[in-house]
């Protein structure tokens, strides 16, 4: 690669290294792993720069560090990529219609807790989770960077969040932590 | 209340419905108390997580070498010494790890020729399919080799005390690696970790040779390995040695010179005859 290519690349790329390392660092959910995953998917990102049109960066890298964390749990975790069949679908159903003190145990959920929950999110829900709310991102632009249709990002999100909803109401936050 | 419903609030709240969609659910609020109560809940959450939940930030010392990786080139990337005069001063963190940062420069200069050469380019023509396996195999060793280098754990126990990494390594492989200090004959054994060769878990044996790292990868033999089997090869200037025996399957990779690799396989795995 020329070196203005790669200094195209290092002026595109760089600004999103945060982005792209709390992706993978809630993705595999280890701070060394997370470094390992974000060294391949540059250097993925760095061999098909080609390959990008223009337009905003991010999504384009967040989508190559997606792909390389799911490569590195693949052949390291495998259990922790196998994405939701119908059967936890089903399992997904909400809990009980909650009231006003449990929203307020949730508005006064802590760090600890929210972090701990996120954590505990199945990956195709986690990653739908911290794309929107850390990353927020537009529906469109999870659907790409996750390549599913946005109606699979909507239910995802959603489930997700009702995931969270029911871990931080107040019995369920001592199982938690 | 079902479902779909927690569906359109999200996209509310989003901002990701449309006008008509919007102006429906509007409606469908102020007549149901119970769907904006729902709305209201969704909204605490939402709101929650995103003024509390940790946004990590990249580590600085993962930014410094990726910077380091994508400065414009100097000279050759061929030339070690160039890359590593134009990496040390990020690399300074590291300077606990003198031997790091001394390779650090390497490590980048390597890189640029890493994104050149993907092991899945390197030819699977039938009839030279074994060479061709280890060719892949010898540049994916290349590649954990330079890539513990660069992320800056090469080492998850670090002693040169063979009885602290033999155990450590045994506890969590199905096999048991030979680990030798060396540093009488000018290897001290630096530490371990574990990495992964074509799927499999190997122990990775650090050494160091004058200021050069070598990386030794282990693992179980394939059952149609020959034993004392060999092979070198250069793969991106990195020379590598593969060596069956035991059972085990032995890769060694350095950027030292083939004798001073050689030397180290000898003693690692002394070979019958010799």
């Amino acid at each position: 690669m020329h070196d203005d290519a790669q200094g195209r690349f290092a002026a595109s790329v760089l600004p999103h290294l945060d982005a792209a390392y709390n992706l993978a660092r809630w993705l595999v959910r280890d701070a060394h792993d997370a470094q390992d995953v974000v060294q391949d998917a540059l250097v993925r990102a760095l061999r098909h720069f080609d390959g990008f049109r223009g337009g905003d960066p991010r999504p384009w890298l967040l989508a190559i560090v997606r792909n390389a964390a799911f490569a590195w749990l693949g052949a390291r975790r495998p259990g922790e990529v196998e994405l939701p069949d119908d059967e936890l679908d089903a399992g997904l159903a909400l809990g009980a219609t909650p009231g006003d003190p449990e929203t307020l145990a949730i508005r006064r959920a802590e760090r600890r807790e929210i972090d701990a929950a996120i954590a505990a999110l199945p990956i195709a829900f986690r990653e739908a989770v911290v794309l929107r709310e850390l990353e927020e991102l537009s529906y469109r632009d999870i659907a790409r960077i996750t390549d599913v249709p946005i109606g699979t990002v909507m239910s995802r999100l959603s489930r997700g969040r009702s995931l969270l909803a029911d871990a931080l109401r107040p019995h369920a936050l001592r199982a938690l932590t | 209340m079902n479902n779909d419903d927690d569906l359109w609030l999200d996209a509310l709240l989003d901002d990701e419905l449309d006008g008509a969609a919007s102006l429906a659910l509007q409606r469908r609020l102020a007549a149901e108390p119970a769907l904006q109560k729902r709305l209201d809940e969704r909204r605490a959450l939402r709101d929650a997580v995103r003024a509390q939940a940790t946004r990590h930030a990249a580590p600085a010392q993962l930014r410094a070498h990726l910077e380091a990786m994508l400065a414009p080139r100097v000279s050759a990337p061929a030339s070690a010494d160039a890359g590593a005069t134009r990496a040390r001063v990020p690399l300074r963190r590291a300077a606990a790890r003198p031997w790091m940062a001394a390779f650090g420069g390497a490590c980048v200069a390597t890189l640029c020729t890493l994104v050149a050469v993907d092991p899945a380019a390197l030819g699977w023509h039938r009839g030279v399919v074994a060479a061709s396996l280890q060719a892949a195999e010898a540049s994916e060793a290349v590649s954990a080799h330079t890539r513990a280098l660069l992320v800056d754990h090469p080492i998850e126990v670090a002693s040169s005390d063979q009885h602290t990494v033999r155990p450590w390594l045994s506890a969590r492989l199905n096999f048991v690696p030979p680990v030798v200090d060396l540093a009488a004959q000018g290897y001290p054994l630096l530490g371990a970790r574990r990495d992964v060769l074509s799927g499999e878990t190997a122990a990775a044996l650090v050494y160091r040779h004058g200021a050069h790292v070598i990386s030794v990868f282990v693992r179980p033999a394939g059952s149609d390995a020959a034993n004392g089997s060999e092979a070198l090869s250069v793969v991106r200037g990195f020379n590598v040695i593969e060596r069956t025996q035991g059972g085990l399957a032995f890769c060694f990779v350095s950027d030292a010179n083939p004798h001073e690799l050689q030397a180290l396989a000898d003693l690692v795995t002394p070979l019958a005859g010799k």
